[in-house]
């Protein structure tokens, strides 16, 4: 075996053959089987012949089962009645289902229908917003040839990204407030008459998921634009010159090339995103949440914190957190279906 | 447990650390667990409006050259206090010594603070024995889930020789100083809702502009954790004291009143002064934060709370010389019915100081505690350094010269010469010293007359009062179980209690910015909504805990 022919070794150590070119449906199909092949099987050479990349793979495999299957045992409080003083986590009364009974019924369970509600809107609405706005700027930022400009725009759209969510809560605040409070918005919409009297926003419960969007947007636009640039730089120059040659203009250069040309960068996002659907927004309905709007505002984690923490009962935040851990997934997974129907980018 | 206390009995075990050297005077700590030679770091957290204490503090420099203690804060404001002890219970590490308001006594069921008993009854924590002595049933926990014993010790009232003072910290509807100086002093007895609303109407109406803001009628505050300032008003108008969410009749029954005809006449009157232009429209979207520096900035003319809620905001307005803007506590009641808004001032016995279980030393923390007690420690802590902070005269009572009032009023001497957040969680010695004096200077009666700025005393004297208690009821014998709010709760109590809570952070503030048409649509919303709630539970708490203090107490 130690002649072995310079092919094998190189399939021996688990790289790709030489990319074939990618021209036809049906290879690209033969590569797809290509990989499960059983003549790939896991033998001992292969294990040698690839020890570096396997030692290099240990300590993320062991930070992966230390810090996320190992605190899974936790999950034992959501069928206990968990007090912090009787010591461990075996050492407690065990009550069944009773924690999911309290949170899925009675007047805990209306509570807990609204805040999935507001959760699921809040983070939809930003996420599309953000989206959006995100691409638009990018292929809008893309068209500016003007280097120095193009480059003092992008800095001033990403800067509030980097300011805490604390800061930027209060920034919202005050900007929402009575112009003698130095609202500034009110003293705008004023001025330019669109409305007469100053609009109260935090009072109102139908605009929360508005102002949740918008002042994400404003922190987050540019940051996420960064991305959606980087993806554009990947495109192949040539086809702009090619469409070019078959006369096209700007914006068909935008809705043909590069629009697609980010498609999959768009895709991924996306599939990720949608996982963390029910665990975006804690901070801006947090500080920016009050009573009278507290119908729209509460979110999941806001809800967790003020009746499970606050209460000390630890039993209800851990069933919450299974519920947004089995969402989650189940998000994740149908995106990618979709994705994957869809013949896009998939993230498995 | 053994009190392995440096300087004991050294039988011949070497390990005397040291040489122990006790400073002179007495602020030392004679039994040489506390001194320079042998520093400590005692780490500590609070729950209290105040300040960390400046860097240059001087109190803070004494701690260290007198007992070679340095104490590390984390403070927290009591908005913030039920995360974080929610936070800590689930880490499971605290610092040495708990500063803690939680009613809850979640610290307690998590199992955070020593039991004390043990270790007072070793006689080496002198002060705090005393300090518990008489009162040893009611300041024990009786919760359910932790064997009865003493393990906080609390901050206030307990008191010692007579009771004196001259300012009212409880709840009332306070009125700007300016308003009935306007209204030409007018007179304050059988104070109704419709006049006091007459009273603020008024002013306004002339004063549309303070200072260049507008001027602001009325203020609510419905931020979480301090809803109590719109939800309590109902019990004080029918002339019942502050129970909490309930009132409490002669034989102990105790019910909530949020649903009842008196809660309902006052959020109607709300409703129309609302409608009025009076209560600010900001009021249900301010945090405490935004609240107090509104009544700082002295543009609103009244408001419902407790005096030591806006504590911060009054010292502000004084340092800045507008006595004009502070306030005078009023008492409306509904018509035939006696106010009872000023109470005797009960013990907070969910409030104060434990050592915690994950203190490796916990001696030295307990020992801490006394000597802080100790009376020339309080007399540093509560009057400053003599000489500096006041004087004591021929007859050995203590007065202050008036610079060294208005240092008092400065909010930034007080960062550097006091450690108010401390003080404020410490057990003290309230009342009287063994010589006489009081425990503060407002408590000293001659000394409160002369504190007061000019303008306050032409004020008292329209009103010929010597005090602003005396501008509220004489307080009544306390019942015996009084007060039900600090009643600790079941889980299943405290999250109906909670709910309760977030009805009336929910729907109150509609109802009371609604349109007067509305105004019956929205309070049948309103009762709706607390008739979902298991309110029994709670209410069969609160009686069953009425009904053990008129037993053990």
């Amino acid at each position: 075996m130690t002649q072995a022919p310079v092919s094998n070794v190189v399939t021996a150590a688990g790289l790709e053959p030489a990319l074939e070119p990618v021209s036809s449906g049906a290879s690209r199909k033969a590569r797809k089987k290509g990989l499960k092949d059983p003549k790939r099987k896991i033998t001992w050479d292969r294990v040698r012949a690839q020890r570096a990349l396997l030692a290099m793979a240990v300590p993320l495999l062991l930070y992966q089962i230390l810090f996320k299957y190992v605190p899974v045992y936790g999950w034992a409080i959501a069928f206990q009645d968990y007090k912090p003083g009787r010591g461990n986590i075996l050492n407690q009364e065990w009550v069944g289902f009773e924690n999911f009974v309290d949170l899925f019924t009675g007047v805990n369970g209306e509570r807990f229908r609204r805040v999935v509600v507001n959760t699921l809107g809040q983070s939809v609405l930003t996420l599309v917003v953000g989206t959006v706005g995100a691409i638009v700027l990018a292929l809008l930022l893309n068209e500016v040839k003007n280097l120095p400009f193009k480059r003092v725009l992008q800095n001033i759209t990403y800067m509030p990204h980097f300011l805490s969510w604390v800061i930027v809560a209060s920034l919202a605040s005050v900007a929402l407030s009575l112009p003698s409070s130095g609202g500034f918005i009110n003293q705008a919409l004023m001025s330019l008459n669109i409305v007469q009297d100053p609009v109260l926003f935090l009072t109102e419960p139908n605009y929360f998921w508005g102002i949740v969007a918008g002042t994400n947007l404003w922190k987050e636009l540019g940051w996420n634009t960064i991305l959606y640039l980087a993806a554009i730089t990947a495109i192949d120059p040539t086809q702009y010159e090619a469409a070019e040659v078959d006369g096209a203009g700007r914006y068909r250069k935008m809705f043909s090339i590069t629009l697609p040309g980010i498609m999959p960068t768009i895709v991924v996002l996306l599939i990720i995103n949608s996982g963390w659907i029910l665990s975006t927004n804690f901070e801006l309905p947090y500080f920016l949440g009050n009573g009278l709007i507290s119908e729209r505002a509460e979110t999941i984690d806001v809800f967790v914190l003020r009746y499970g923490y606050e209460l000390g009962n630890y039993s209800l935040a851990v069933v919450a957190g299974i519920f947004k851990t089995v969402v989650a997934i189940i998000l994740v997974g149908s995106a990618n279906q979709a994705a994957k129907r869809l013949n896009q980018e998939t993230l498995v | 447990m053994s009190a392995g206390l440096v300087g004991c009995s050294a039988d011949d075990a070497p390990d005397e650390p040291q040489d122990v050297v006790i400073p002179e005077g007495d602020l030392a700590d004679q039994s040489g667990t506390l001194t320079p030679s042998n520093p400590t770091t005692i780490t500590t957290w609070i729950t209290s409006a105040s300040q960390v204490p400046a860097n240059d503090n001087k109190i803070t420099a004494l701690l260290e050259e007198q007992l070679g203690v340095t104490l590390k804060y984390e403070i927290v404001t009591p908005d913030n206090v039920d995360q974080k002890i929610g936070v800590m219970l689930a880490g499971g590490e605290f610092p040495d010594l708990v500063g803690t308001t939680d009613l809850k006594m979640r610290l307690l069921e998590g199992g955070a603070l020593l039991p004390l008993d043990d270790m007072l009854e070793t006689g080496d924590y002198p002060n705090l024995a005393t300090h518990v002595e008489d009162d040893i049933n009611k300041m024990s926990y009786s919760g359910t889930e932790v064997d009865p014993g003493l393990y906080i010790i609390p901050n206030y009232n307990r008191f010692y020789g007579e009771i004196t003072g001259g300012t009212y910290y409880g709840p009332a509807f306070w009125i700007q100083k300016r308003v009935l100086e306007d209204a030409g002093y007018p007179d304050l007895e059988n104070m109704t809702l419709e006049r006091y609303f007459e009273l603020i109407e008024n002013f306004k109406a002339e004063n549309p502009e303070t200072e260049g803001i507008p001027t602001v009628g009325f203020e609510l505050l419905a931020s979480t954790g301090r809803e109590w300032g719109m939800t309590n008003p109902p019990a004080l108008l029918s002339g019942s004291p502050n129970n909490g969410g309930v009132i409490v009749d002669e034989d102990g029954n105790a019910e909530i009143y949020a649903d009842k005809d008196i809660a309902r006449d006052f959020y109607e009157v709300l409703n129309e002064q609302y409608d009025a232009g009076l209560v600010d429209p900001e009021s249900f979207t301010l945090t405490f934060d935004q609240y107090t520096a509104k009544l700082a900035a002295g543009n609103v003319l009244g408001m419902h709370d407790q005096g030591w809620n806006f504590q911060t905001a009054s010292d502000s307005l004084r340092s800045a010389g507008k006595d004009e803007y502070t306030y005078v506590p009023l008492m409306p009641v509904y018509d035939g019915v006696e106010p009872w808004y000023a109470d005797r001032d009960v013990m907070n016995t969910n409030q104060g100081f434990g050592v915690s279980a994950s203190s490796e030393q916990p001696e030295k923390a307990l020992k801490f505690l006394d000597i802080m007690l100790s009376e020339p420690w309080q007399k540093v802590l509560s009057w400053g350094i003599e000489g500096e902070d006041y004087e004591v005269g021929d007859d050995g009572m203590f007065v202050r010269t008036e610079e060294q009032r208005a240092n008092a009023r400065d909010l930034t001497w007080r960062a550097s010469n006091r450690l108010e957040a401390l003080l404020d969680m410490l057990p003290k010695h309230q009342g009287q010293f063994s010589d006489g004096n009081a425990f503060s200077p407002d408590d000293q009666p001659t000394e409160f007359f002369e504190t007061l700025t000019d303008y306050d005393r032409g004020f008292m004297e329209q009103y010929d009062k010597k005090t602003w208690r005396e501008f509220v009821n004489a307080p009544p014998e306390n019942p015996k179980y009084y007060p039900a709010w600090n009643i600790a709760l079941s889980d299943d109590a405290n999250q109906v209690n909670q709910q309760l809570t977030d009805a009336n952070v929910q729907h109150l503030p509609k109802i009371i910015a609604g349109d007067p048409a509305e105004f019956d649509a929205n309070w049948e919303a309103y009762v709706g909504a607390i008739g979902n709630i298991d309110v029994q539970v709670y209410e069969d708490a609160i009686n069953a805990g009425i009904q053990e203090r008129l037993s053990n107490w």
